[in-house]
């Protein structure tokens, strides 16, 4: 739709009356006509959704693009995925991976534990202590809605598909995205001789879906 | 059937277990399907005892892990490309940081490589895999692969060597003249020649 490749890091959207999109703030390199820029907080959540991102000092910081023209973005040289959701599908995504997306989206942010207990204040807490273990923020936002995402990643991304008789194991830091009736929880090995080998903690991507996976552990 | 890498792009690679296993570099695994365990590579990577004090006393350091089981494993490290190598009982010489991943029927070593670990800063040793099977090497960057032969010698920067394979003998190469004593050198002091018959691999940045 409005969202044009340019390369493999850099996005053209184009923005008009009625097609704004959210941004990731200082994702902006450059713009033709005659575009504004002004920062948003998307995401209200529940309270525990936002204490916990206080917490793990994760919040999704995005800015609003208005008028209209064409808009290139890009983040640190990161690379970019493209997910086109038709309404019927729920996109997971880490709350600082978020590059752009359509502004009519409807978007909320969870803790990543909280998707399968219903969310609140305990569930944030958990969520903050789990994200500070693993070393990754555990905050993710749930998109759904018609339009696009760009999602960012460090390497390639790779997508694999989640069926009910297969589920895919993640390396938390690995995470990028869960597309479609996934659910996603965070479990420990507790095996000594595992828990060294480095593959401590596992993001388990169990339903009907895919999930997006980066080539490398860079974490946000 | 044994384990098997399959490349997915150029980032990534696929470990296809079938009740075997693969020994990986800590920690590169970003995701897998199927029953997988793992686990840190036994004392010395598995190596056996007088390799492992061959190492510990080389500094040529090597932190595997085994994944065991029935599944694929997707094997990635901090989006580096990565080169899959085929060995038919012949021996490849690689830097130990740029080992990911190789097959079980394959089995590692510890070599001494001559003075170039020195001016590369990695030890006077490096690692050696050899047997039948595939082998995983990171690269920043598309690796490049040098075809040496008697007639071609070919001299690459130590930073940039990623392994080499064949019958090559490895010298030495010093710029270091009267300008480098006043700041003037050219910024390459030492290079690595090889000459003889066989393939160096290198990569398009400089560790």
């Amino acid at each position: 739709m409005g969202f044009e490749k340019m390369n493999s890091k850099v996005l053209k959207v184009s923005v008009g009356p009625g097609r704004e999109v959210l941004a990731r703030r200082g994702a902006m390199l450059g713009y033709t006509g005659d575009v504004r820029f002004s920062p948003v907080r998307s995401g209200g959540g529940s309270a525990g959704g936002f204490l916990g991102s206080q917490l793990s000092g994760e919040s999704a910081a995005m800015m609003v693009a208005q008028g209209s023209g064409e808009v290139f973005y890009g983040f640190q040289g990161l690379t970019y995925a493209v997910v086109d959701l038709s309404g019927a599908e729920m996109l997971t995504v880490e709350s600082n991976r978020l590059l752009v997306h359509d502004a009519h989206l409807n978007s909320a942010i969870v803790p990543l534990t909280a998707q399968q207990s219903g969310g609140g204040f305990r569930a944030g807490l958990r969520s903050a202590a789990t994200g500070a273990m693993t070393g990754q923020g555990m905050f993710t936002s749930q998109l759904s809605g018609v339009g696009s995402v760009a999602v960012l990643a460090h390497g390639e991304v790779l997508e694999l598909p989640v069926r009910a008789d297969k589920p895919v194991i993640v390396d938390p830091q690995a995470f990028v995205a869960a597309r479609g009736q996934v659910q996603v929880s965070l479990g420990a090995n507790v095996s000594f001789k595992e828990a060294r080998s480095g593959e401590m903690f596992q993001l388990t991507a169990t339903g009907q879906g895919t999930v997006s996976v980066q080539a490398s552990e860079r974490k946000f | 059937m044994v384990a098997q890498l399959r490349t997915n792009g150029h980032r990534v690679v696929e470990a296809h277990l079938n009740g075997d296993s693969v020994k990986t570099l800590t920690g590169s695994m970003v995701a897998y399907e199927g029953k997988v365990q793992f686990k840190k590579a036994s004392f010395g990577g598995g190596e056996g005892v007088m390799k492992t004090l061959k190492r510990k006393a080389t500094g040529e350091s090597l932190d595997l892990m085994e994944c065991v089981g029935q599944g694929v494993v997707y094997l990635a490290q901090m989006g580096s490309y990565i080169e899959l190598i085929a060995l038919a009982g012949d021996k490849l010489s690689v830097e130990s940081s740029a080992l990911l991943a190789y097959e079980s029927t394959l089995s590692t070593n510890v070599t001494f490589a001559g003075m170039h670990g020195m001016s590369a800063g990695q030890g006077l040793t490096t690692t050696s895999v050899s047997g039948h099977g595939a082998v995983a090497i990171l690269s920043d960057g598309p690796s490049i692969c040098l075809e040496v032969s008697p007639q071609y010698p070919v001299t690459v920067d130590p930073q940039a060597y990623l392994g080499s394979s064949g019958q090559l003998q490895q010298g030495f190469v010093t710029g270091v003249n009267w300008k480098s004593l006043i700041g003037e050198g050219s910024g390459e002091p030492f290079s690595l020649q090889f000459s003889g018959t066989g393939r160096v691999w290198i990569q398009p940045a400089e560790r």
